[in-house]
C-alpha cells in the first residue's frame, strides 16, 4: 500500500490536510485577495460580520478578513522557517550525540537538557525582547527552544541505528562517517522526523501567535496573535475581532496535529493495527 | 470657589464632550457628612512616598494628603491660599514675600514657622527635587524675619516658580525631621510626617497604604473623611471590577482602562470626569529627526502635519477621550492666556492636497510604488494604545507617499535609541506640559536642551536663535500680558516650523462613586488633598 493510500485510510488526516491547503491558499493568495495589506483602513470602525466585511472590521476600520488571510501568511512563515531551523540544528547535534557517542554526547546532552529545563516560552520572550521585535527574531527565537526534542529523537534513532548490520557492513566496506550518517542512518529516521516535525509547526504557530498576543512580534506584519491581542480590550462590544482569529488559530493548529498523526500512521503501518 | 462657578466649568467640559451627566464631585446640594472611609486605586503602587525626591506620577496621590505646600491653584489656575494664607510679589520679581497661616502643627506635634520653609526649599527640595534644576535654579535664599514670613530671595524674576508651590510640586516638610539626616535617607520616606488632612497610619506591602484623619488640622471641621485607604490592584479588569462593586470608591489618571469607561459609565453608581488634569496637560507627537534628511525640511514636516487626521485617532484610538492638540502648549493654558489658536492651522479640509504639493516643492517625487522616501517609526513601548497610532501613523503617511517602519523596542531600548543614540528618523513619545511652559514645555524646543542622554528634553535637534531668546524672556516676564503676547509668539513660530508634529491632548478619566461627593475639586485632581471630600453613608 503505498503512503498516500495509507494516509488516505485516517479520515480526519485528510480533512486536516484539506483544512491545512486551505490556509496555505489563502496565505500564498493574500496579495491577490487583499492588496492593499492587512493594516489599511477600509471601512468604518466596528463594522460587525456580514455586509462589505464579511468578518467584520476591528476598532480602526481594518478588514478582519484581511487579516486573517494575511496573518495565515506571518503565520505559516514565521513556523515553516522555525521549524526548518529547529529540525537542521536538532538533527546536526542529534545525531553527533548519537553517532559518535561518548564524552561528544554526554556534552550535547546535557546542553539540550539545560534548554529543555528552562521554560520554552518564557525563553522565546527573553530571546525576542534582546533581539527586539522582528520577524527574523521570532523566528530564531522558536528555533532555539524548539531544537532540544528534534535531538534527542535524532540521538535516540541514531543511537539504536547505528549498532545494526546494515551500518556496520557499510563502514565495513569503507564508507565515511559523513556517507553512514546522511546516505544511511539518516533516512531511516525519517519517518519519525517527520511527524515530530509536523507538530512542531503546530507548536510554533502558538508560539507566534502568543509573542504577537505579548506585543513581541513584528509591528509592520499582520498576525493573528495581534488580532487577539488588540481585539481583547472590545471583547464585549465587538467580539467578532478576536474570535475569529482565534478561531483561525484553532483551525490550523488542530489540522496540523491531524495531518501529524495522519503521517505517523502512515509511516508506521504497524502503529493503526495494534 | 463658589459652587456656581463650579458649575459653570462643569458645563463646559460637557460642551467639550469631557464630562458625563450630571456634574457630581461639584456642586452638592447636599450638606457634607462627616466620618467614613474613601478608598482609592493607585496605580501601580508606588516605590517610596519620598514626594521631595521623586515626580513619579503614582506617590502623589498619597503624599499630597500628607505633606501640603504653600499655596494651591484654583480653576482659573491661578494660586489660591495653603499654607501661606497670602503673599506679595515684589515689583522687580526678585522676591516674594509669604505671610504662613498661624496655628498650623506638623502630625509630630512640631509647630509650622518659617524656619520649615526655609529648610524645606533651601536643603532639602533644591539639593535633591527632581524639578529643582528648571524650577528653583533662579531661587537663591529663603529669609525669615519673623516665625509666620519667608521671604524667596530670586536672582531673576519667576514666574512659573509661582506655579510650582503646590503639596505635589514642593511638599514642605518638618525641618526638625530632616535635620542633621541626608535627605536621600530620611526614616520618614516612607512613613511621611506633614501638616496636611491626613496622617500616615500604615502600608502593607502588595496591598494598600491607610491614612487616617489629622484631629489637628488647622482648617477647622476638616477633613471630613475619617480614613483613605490607597489600594493597589494590579489587574485592570480587577480594578474596574472593585468600582463595580463599590469596593473601591476612585480611580484616577489610566487606572481604569478607556475601553473600560464607557461600560463604568453606564453603571448608575459610578460616574467620570475629565477635570482635575489640568496642572498635567498630556501632548502626544512625533518627534523628527532634524539630522535625518528630508526631516531638515520643514515642507517635509508640516506636510506630515497635515497628513494626519487628530480626530480619527482620538475617536478610533483613544476610544473618543482627548482633543486635537494645536501646538506646543495645551489648550489648558486658555486659563491662564497663555495658549493661542492663531497659529497654522493642519486640520484644513484639503490637507492631503497641500501635503502632497508640499513634498512636491521639497523635490521628494513619488518613485516605485506611489513612495517618495521611507523612514522607521520608533513605536512608543508604554502600552496598546500606541501600537494602534503607530499603525494609524503608517497607513496615513503611506497615503502623501511616505514608507514608515514601525520598530517597537521595551523602554530602555526606546529611550536610549531617540535620547541618546539619536538613531532614530520617527518616534512617538507625549510630553506633559505641567504648570507652566517654562517647567513642561521650553525643554522639547530651546537649543541648550540638546542634551545628549537625557530623556524628554530636545532631541530632534531643533535650533532657533528666536525661539531661545523667546523662552528666555518668557521665563523672567512678570506682566501676565506681556508673557501671554510671548508665548503665543512662541506657539505661531514652532508650529510654523513643525520641529515636532503635536497629535492630541490625551483626557485623562476619573471614575468615581457616586456616594462620593467633592473629590475633585481644583486643576490638581488627584495630587491635592482630600480634606472637602466628602461620603454618603
Amino acid at each position: 500500500m503505498s503512503l498516500l493510500s495509507r494516509f488516505a485510510r485516517n479520515r480526519l488526516a485528510v480533512v486536516g490536510a484539506l483544512a491545512l491547503l486551505l490556509v496555505l491558499v489563502m496565505a500564498l493568495a493574500a496579495p491577490l485577495l487583499y492588496p492593499a495589506g492587512a493594516f489599511a483602513l477600509v471601512g468604518p470602525p466596528t463594522q460587525p460580520p456580514g455586509g462589505t466585511f464579511p468578518l467584520g472590521t476591528d476598532t480602526l476600520g481594518r478588514d478582519v478578513a484581511a487579516g486573517i488571510v494575511w496573518g495565515a501568511r506571518t503565520s505559516l512563515i514565521v513556523s515553516v522557517a522555525a521549524t526548518l531551523g529547529a529540525v537542521v540544528l536538532g538533527v546536526l547535534t542529534g545525531a553527533f550525540a548519537g553517532y559518535y557517542r561518548g564524552i561528544t554526547d554526554t556534552a550535547i546532552m546535557r546542553v539540550t537538557e539545560f534548554f529543555q529545563t528552562i521554560p520554552s516560552f518564557i525563553l522565546a520572550i527573553l530571546l525576542v525582547a534582546v533581539l527586539s521585535p522582528a520577524v527574523t527574531s521570532e523566528i530564531l527565537a522558536i528555533a532555539v527552544v524548539s531544537w532540544p526534542g528534534i535531538a534527542r529523537l535524532v540521538r535516540g534513532e541514531f543511537a539504536s541505528l547505528g549498532g545494526r548490520e546494515f551500518v556496520l557492513a557499510t563502514a565495513g566496506l569503507g564508507a565515511g562517517d559523513a556517507r553512514i550518517v546522511f546516505r544511511h542512518i539518516l533516512p531511516n529516521c525519517a519517518s519519525p522526523l517527520v511527524a515530530v516535525g509536523s507538530l512542531l509547526v503546530a507548536s510554533a504557530i502558538l508560539f507566534e501567535s502568543g509573542l504577537s498576543f505579548l506585543g513581541l512580534g513584528d509591528p509592520n506584519l499582520m498576525s493573528w496573535g495581534l488580532m487577539i491581542s488588540a481585539g481583547r480590550e472590545v471583547l464585549r462590544s465587538a467580539w467578532w475581532i478576536c474570535t475569529f482569529p482565534g478561531i483561525a488559530i484553532l483551525a490550523t493548529v488542530l489540522s496540523i496535529n491531524l495531518v501529524g498523526d495522519g503521517l505517523n500512521e502512515a509511516f508506521n503501518p504497524g502503529l493503526r493495527d495494534r | 470657589m463658589t459652587s456656581s462657578s463650579r458649575f459653570l466649568l462643569g458645563r463646559r467640559s460637557l460642551i467639550a464632550g469631557a464630562a458625563s451627566v450630571g456634574l457630581a464631585g461639584t456642586a452638592d446640594a447636599q450638606s457634607p457628612q462627616r466620618g467614613g472611609t474613601m478608598v482609592m486605586i493607585v496605580q501601580p503602587e508606588p516605590a517610596t512616598l519620598a514626594a521631595y525626591l521623586s515626580v513619579a506620577g503614582n506617590i502623589a496621590p498619597v503624599t499630597t494628603q500628607i505633606y501640603e505646600g504653600l499655596v494651591t491653584y484654583d480653576w482659573s489656575l491661578k494660586p489660591a491660599p495653603k499654607l501661606a494664607k497670602s503673599w506679595e510679589i515684589a515689583p522687580d520679581g526678585l522676591s516674594i514675600t509669604f505671610h504662613l497661616q498661624d496655628g498650623v502643627t506638623f502630625h509630630n506635634g512640631a509647630k509650622f514657622t518659617s524656619a520649615d520653609v526655609q529648610y524645606a526649599f533651601m536643603q532639602v527640595l533644591k539639593k535633591v527635587h527632581p524639578r529643582a534644576p528648571v524650577v528653583l535654579a533662579d531661587l537663591t535664599a529663603v529669609d525669615t524675619p519673623d516665625p509666620l514670613t519667608a521671604v524667596f530671595r530670586l536672582s531673576h524674576p519667576a514666574p512659573y516658580l509661582m506655579m510650582s508651590l503646590s503639596g505635589y510640586d514642593a511638599p514642605i516638610l518638618c525641618k526638625s525631621v530632616f535635620e542633621n539626616v541626608d535627605p536621600a535617607a530620611n526614616p520618614t520616606a516612607n512613613k511621611p510626617i506633614g501638616t496636611g488632612p491626613f496622617k500616615f497610619g500604615s502600608w502593607e506591602r502588595g496591598q494598600y497604604i491607610r491614612l487616617d484623619r489629622n484631629p489637628n488640622y488647622w482648617q477647622n471641621g476638616l477633613p471630613y473623611l475619617d480614613r483613605i485607604i490607597a489600594r493597589f490592584i494590579a489587574d485592570s479588569s480587577t480594578r474596574s471590577a472593585a468600582l463595580e462593586t463599590g469596593e473601591a470608591h476612585y480611580a484616577a489618571f489610566s487606572a481604569v482602562n478607556y475601553s473600560d469607561v464607557a461600560r463604568l459609565k453606564a453603571n448608575p453608581m459610578l460616574d467620570t470626569t475629565s477635570k482635575g488634569y489640568e496642572m498635567f496637560s498630556g501632548i502626544s507627537e512625533i518627534e523628527l529627526n532634524e539630522h535625518r534628511p528630508p526631516f531638515d525640511k520643514r515642507e517635509v514636516r508640516q506636510a506630515i502635519a497635515y497628513a494626519i487626521d487628530r480626530k480619527f485617532i482620538i475617536d478610533n484610538i483613544q476610544y473618543g477621550f482627548g482633543k486635537p492638540a494645536t501646538g506646543p502648549i495645551s489648550s489648558t493654558f486658555a486659563a491662564s492666556g497663555l495658549y493661542t489658536d492663531d497659529v497654522l492651522r493642519f486640520d484644513v479640509p484639503d490637507r492631503i492636497a497641500i501635503a502632497n504639493k508640499l513634498l512636491d516643492d521639497a523635490g521628494l517625487k513619488r518613485g516605485e510604488g506611489g513612495m517618495r522616501f521611507a523612514t522607521t517609526l520608533e513605536v512608543n513601548s508604554f502600552g496598546q494604545q500606541w501600537q494602534r497610532q503607530a499603525e494609524y501613523l503608517k497607513q496615513a503617511l503611506a497615503v502623501i507617499g511616505i514608507d514608515l517602519t514601525l520598530r517597537s523596542e521595551d523602554t530602555g531600548a526606546w529611550l536610549r535609541r531617540v535620547y541618546t543614540n539619536y538613531d532614530y528618523g520617527m518616534s512617538e513619545p507625549f510630553f506633559s506640559n505641567l504648570s507652566d511652559p517654562v517647567i513642561g514645555v521650553q525643554r522639547q524646543y530651546v537649543t541648550n536642551q540638546i542634551r545628549k542622554g537625557v530623556d524628554f528634553v530636545n532631541n530632534t535637534f531643533y535650533s532657533n536663535p528666536e525661539v531661545d531668546t523667546l523662552f528666555t524672556a518668557g521665563a523672567q516676564e512678570i506682566d501676565p500680558a506681556k508673557r501671554a503676547e510671548i508665548y503665543h509668539k512662541i506657539q505661531k513660530i514652532l508650529v510654523t516650523d513643525s520641529p515636532v508634529i503635536w497629535l492630541t491632548e490625551i483626557q485623562y478619566v476619573t471614575v468615581f462613586n457616586r456616594k462620593l461627593h467633592d473629590a475633585t475639586t481644583g486643576p490638581l485632581g488627584t495630587y491635592s488633598a482630600f480634606e472637602r471630600t466628602w461620603i454618603e453613608h
